[in-house]
């Protein structure tokens, strides 16, 4: 992917903030840097989001077993729907926008919107890979997905 | 080691409706002098309280800190919260029974409120829809648009739709069967609408794959109930409904991981334990209170229970098994869809009457087994609801 998959929006952003605390502090920094970071187990490779204790052997303490890495973007579409009301008033230019589950090629699941697209032609087991969506004045970087161009 | 028909629940209080100028404690406070009046005992009687509490069950703030024993002045030796989802009926019998086997209560007041409806003007005021005042930060999702339940219950549909096929007119046909149960229950918020499939396909997508008509109403009020022993049960003035198995299921290992449960229901364990302590089968079921928030819910859990297989529960309802008339009654009294939504305890209250025969228009015939499910707790927005309990009432 080049760097076509960079939406910058200078407009200010009303909707609800993105909650980010210590647990998921990386995964937003890897984004702002355009880095889709998953964690991933270093014994067996498992890959977990949001991060997690690995599931398939016992750890190290406070999950020094595991590593945020870099990962495809890519995965294809779990399940969706489309939201025909604006249920905040940050959405109301948004509607009809579809919030699907993604089914990431490294396993774990992630929500966000499908964009590039119209609502109805999105289907279920459609490939979809990533879109950063910068909003530089909020400092922050949300992870959107389109249908895959490779 | 089974408590099969060692408790019953003695007493039922019931507040439904708009309560737009009292409190949820005045509404608490109501439903158990309700329930303890309906028992024929006095309260002096009640000596141990617990109320259930519909949220995440991770330790949200309370609310409000003036709880309904103090309000009535009940002489307990205890009195917590549980909180979880909407299995709150459920957890609140189960540690209830604890106190009881023990001997340190002999009668347990257990009270549920909500107060959905007047929260819901409020931001109706404001410009705003629905249940604002319950959808917290989250651990992710609100930035993109996951705002209510149903921005990711939806996802259960759109998946059993792919896998299965599965559409919205079969979808439909299970708000079709509840509301024509509300239609026979004048406590029922739909009482006096009648509703065809074509209401149901006409209505407004709201979130796509569900119309308006797929998701439960908004709702005050208070469920509150008396629970003792079997041997006190048998001297007062109603008969006792007793409770025959529980059993619970929890799958947040497999949120985000396993994504089973966008097609499944943690029934599995739920179903074992509740029908092996009652020494039931699912066909001794009279009648079935379905935790229905939305359509889906009510179809994975027919099929996971087993009345139809899995992936057929689209036909199975179509051909009108739910319905009055139907094969298996489910939510009798309308369920969240239709009546109003206080958790668990819809469906518990309703189990209750159609035991004791008190179901009026509605009435299942010799109803001596029924089924009350609760399901949801969503514990990392938008993962799914991980909580499904299981409980088997009798005469």
């Amino acid at each position: 992917m080049g760097t076509d998959n960079v939406r910058l929006v200078f407009e200010p952003f009303t909707k609800p903030l993105p909650n980010i605390d210590l647990d998921n502090q990386p995964f937003w920094d890897g984004l702002r840097e355009h880095k889709f970071l998953l964690f991933r187990c270093m014994t067996c490779g498992a890959y977990y989001w949001p991060k997690a204790y690995c599931r398939f052997h016992d750890n190290e303490p406070f999950m020094g077993n595991l590593e945020w890495a870099e990962a495809s973007g890519k995965g294809k579409v779990f399940a969706f729907n489309i939201h025909h009301w604006p249920l905040h008033p940050g959405f109301k230019e948004d509607v009809p926008y579809v919030y699907a589950l993604i089914e990431l090629n490294e396993g774990p699941l992630i929500s966000s919107n499908v964009i590039d697209i119209e609502p109805k032609d999105v289907k279920v087991g459609m490939p979809v890979e990533i879109v950063y969506e910068d909003h530089p004045s909020e400092g922050f970087t949300l992870p959107k997905f389109r249908p895959a161009t490779t | 080691m089974s408590s099969s028909r060692k408790y019953a629940v003695v007493g039922l209080g019931v507040v439904a409706g708009p309560q737009p100028n009292r409190t949820r404690r005045q509404v608490a406070a109501e439903a158990v002098r309700l329930a303890i009046a309906d028992a024929g005992l006095k309260r002096q009687d009640v000596d141990g309280a617990i109320e259930v509490v519909r949220g995440a069950g991770a330790g949200e703030r309370a609310t409000y800190a003036d709880p309904f024993p103090r309000v009535l002045a009940l002489p307990i030796n205890f009195f917590f919260s549980i909180e979880r989802g909407g299995a709150l009926a459920a957890l609140g019998i189960s540690a209830a029974m604890s106190f009881l086997d023990r001997g340190i209560a002999k009668y347990v007041a257990l009270c549920g409120v909500v107060d959905d409806w007047t929260k819901a003007q409020e931001t109706k005021a404001k410009g705003l829809r629905g249940m604002v005042h319950i959808e917290k930060e989250g651990a992710w999702g609100r930035p993109v648009g996951d705002l209510r339940a149903f921005s990711h219950h939806s996802w259960m549909a759109s998946r059993h739709m792919a896998e299965y096929g599965t559409t919205s007119r079969q979808l439909g046909a299970i708000a079709v069967a509840e509301r024509a149960w509300a239609n026979k229950n004048p406590e029922a918020k739909m009482y006096g609408r009648p509703m065809t499939i074509e209401h149901h396909q006409n209505s407004p997508l709201v979130v796509e794959p569900y119309h308006l008509l797929d998701i439960c109403l908004i709702s005050d009020g208070g469920v509150a109930f008396i629970l003792t022993t079997a041997a006190r049960a048998r001297d007062l003035r109603k008969p006792p409904v007793y409770v025959l198995g529980q059993g619970f299921g929890e799958i947040i290992r497999e949120l985000w991981w396993e994504k089973k449960n966008y097609t499944h229901m943690a029934v599995k364990t739920a179903k074992e334990q509740a029908f092996k302590e009652a020494g039931l089968e699912l066909k001794d079921v009279k009648c079935a209170q379905l935790y229905d928030c939305f359509t889906g819910e009510v179809l994975f859990q027919l099929e996971d229970y087993g009345w139809c297989k899995k992936g057929e529960g689209g036909p199975f309802v179509e051909s009108g098994a739910i319905a009055p008339g139907g094969t298996i009654p489910v939510n009798t009294g309308g369920g969240l869809l239709s009546c109003y939504h206080l958790a668990d305890l819809t469906g518990f209250a309703e189990a209750v009457r159609q035991l004791r025969g008190e179901g009026g228009a509605r009435q299942i015939p010799n109803c001596d087994v029924a089924m009350s499910t609760g399901h949801g707790g969503e514990l990392l927005a938008p993962g799914m609801c991980s909580i499904h309990s299981c409980t088997l009432l009798g005469r």
